[in-house]
């Protein structure tokens, strides 16, 4: 398992999660990743072979609401939150030339 | 008046104290505000004082209720909420600048459940960045130190909830667990920390890190505290489909002295092995002689994937949190940066502003884990061997009824020791994540003091067995003879 995560995957992983850095932050990171992907090899010595995966962990069926829309009350607090709103509405940038 | 005078109450000696008019709900409340005026700035606890709303809550309970009837199980007991918690109209930063402005426009469920109790909120507390830490320190708003030193730090990441009760700025609180978020700073600060099964409290309101692990837990300065908190605030949850359908927890479940002496205590050898300090390891050993001492029976246990457990949490939770983390975007609410001309730039700079360091390493290592390619050798490897340390917990619980163990492997740190080296810190939580990884109820408490600094025990127990955990540890903390902590560190 033990690989160099390159500077190139990081800045690809960067962009995928909607964060900018400059280059040494990118080398900080690249750094970063690669120690604590390095502490993962650990896990290559367990026969894993066969053994299910836990994504969660549940006792029991999951109890489910009637699939039906509730009126949320506040809405005017909702868009209180709103980092830029015009009336009722929250304001974005352009997304779409004209 | 002060509030030493309580240093050593529970929420029954409050009861008692307003029922004979010693005090009034208003006095007792005015007392906690004046405490949290006067030592919070050397602790930084708190991240909002939630003054005037508090005090009016008071004299609304004094003037609804009659001191004839029986009080609510928590009336006028002032409670700190960790800020990751909902409470309608108040903060909640998570400890990040992206949500620095944000106010909650409702209440969690486990607030809405506290106020019908009687409860009185009392303020936020401080907590590491989207409770992403082991120590606080990753707060955006500073670190909380810890009361009993106040170079050191308070643990984490609900080190604010931890501090607050161990300093008596407040009787209790509220934090949450993902991977010892309430173990290990209840640990650090002397005081009673209990991490529910997963599912036995309901998560809405509770700000997402890592879903499949989060948990919210009561903090107390005694056993009968912890309890009396999380009996009102467990049960199922129409609002969270993970709360499990199953009644809320009751007191009257717990076990008698008798009941208690017939159970059969795993000691896991892996947890008493050369990483734990030597003198947190004799004041673990002191509480295991003291239940021989009392007919309990100790045998040791194996949990053989323990040493794996860390790696695999360092795994799934980033890859969770990535994901759950994606939706601080600078849209509906949060920090947005104006800079950005177009939605990607404003995206980019929101959450490169917004987030902290830790954070944002998660994030990429998480991100990384699940991306193409790597998802079969690393989130996948991380779900395969968690059900490896579930199996250990299911396996060992056939052998005894609760395992006790230490919280944390070493003694409260100096501020900064450990933030240069983050994979020391995550070693910090070698104890706490197997147990969060299995789902499993576990308690933290004060077992002693090693060079003045408080060292904490831990009682894990099979699923949905509180009732167990929280008699042993009443039933150490009687023999115990340990009062609750009330640190001299101001004058």
């Amino acid at each position: 398992m033990e690989r160099k995560v390159s500077l190139a995957e990081i800045k690809t992983i960067a962009k995928l999660s909607k964060l900018s850095f400059s280059e040494q932050e990118l080398a900080n990171f690249s750094e970063d990743v690669n120690s604590v992907i390095s502490h993962f090899e650990k896990l290559n010595r367990l026969d894993l072979q066969g053994v299910s995966p836990t994504s969660h962990i549940s006792w029991g069926q999951p109890p489910l609401n009637p699939d039906e829309a509730v009126v949320w009350e506040n809405r005017d607090w909702v868009l209180e939150q709103a980092p830029e709103v015009c009336g009722r509405l929250i304001v974005v940038p352009k997304i779409v030339e004209k | 008046m002060k509030v030493e005078l309580f240093k050593d109450f529970t929420i029954a000696d409050y009861h008692k104290w307003l029922r004979e008019e010693k005090i009034s709900l208003p006095e007792l409340i005015e007392a906690f505000l004046e405490r949290i005026k006067s030592i919070d700035p050397d602790l930084h606890a708190f991240l909002e004082i939630n003054q005037q709303a508090a005090l009016t809550e008071a004299d609304i309970l004094v003037k609804g209720d009659s001191f004839d009837k029986e009080l609510a199980p928590l009336w006028g007991i002032p409670i700190a909420i960790k800020d990751n918690i909902c409470v309608q109209g108040l903060p909640t930063t998570c400890g990040s600048r992206i949500l620095r402005n944000y106010r909650s426009p409702y209440n969690a469920t486990v607030i809405e459940r506290l106020k019908e109790a009687g409860a009185i909120i009392i303020g936020k507390t401080n907590m590491d960045e989207f409770a992403m830490g082991s120590s606080t320190e990753n707060s955006a708003f500073g670190p909380t130190r810890n009361p009993f030193d106040l170079e050191r730090v308070a643990g984490g990441s609900s080190g604010g909830s931890a501090a607050s009760v161990a300093a008596l700025e407040v009787p209790i609180s509220l934090g949450s667990d993902t991977g010892g978020s309430i173990r290990q700073p209840a640990s650090f600060c002397g005081v009673v920390g209990l991490r529910p099964t997963y599912g036995r409290v309901s998560r809405y309101g509770l700000v997402s890190f890592a879903s499949s692990l989060d948990q919210i837990g009561p903090i107390a300065r005694s056993v009968d505290d912890c309890t009396r908190v999380f009996e009102i605030i467990s049960g199922k949850d129409e609002q969270d489909s993970t709360c499990a359908p199953y009644p809320p927890f009751s007191r009257n479940d717990i076990p008698t002295e008798e009941e208690i002496r017939k159970l059969k205590i795993g000691l896991p050898r892996e947890y008493f092995s050369g990483e734990v300090e030597k003198g947190v390891l004799e004041l673990i050993e002191q509480s295991i002689d003291l239940l021989r001492k009392n007919n309990l029976e100790t045998i040791e246990v194996r949990l053989p994937h323990t040493d794996y457990a860390l790696e695999a949490y360092y795994i799934v939770s980033p890859c969770e949190a990535s994901s759950n983390l994606a939706r601080y975007d600078g849209v509906l609410y949060g920090f947005r940066e104006k800079e950005g001309e177009d939605l990607e730039s404003m995206y980019l700079s929101s959450r490169t502003r917004g987030f902290g360091e830790e954070v944002k390493r998660r994030i990429i290592l998480g991100t990384y884990c699940l991306s193409s390619g790597y998802y079969d050798e690393y989130y996948l490897k991380g779900m395969k061997v968690r059900t490896l340390v579930r199996h250990d917990f299911e396996q060992v619980f056939e052998e005894c009824d609760l395992l006790l163990t230490p919280v944390s492997p070493c003694l409260p740190f100096n501020l900064g020791e450990k933030t240069k080296d983050f994979y020391q810190m995550y070693l910090t939580d070698i104890f706490t994540i197997p147990s969060a990884m299995a789902g499993l109820p576990a308690l933290s408490m004060n077992c002693g003091y090693c060079d003045h600094l408080p060292v904490g025990l831990q009682i894990i127990g099979p699923p949905f067995r509180e009732e167990l955990i929280l008699g042993l540890a009443g039933f150490l903390e009687k023999r115990l003879s340990l009062t609750p902590p009330f640190p001299n560190f101001h004058q």
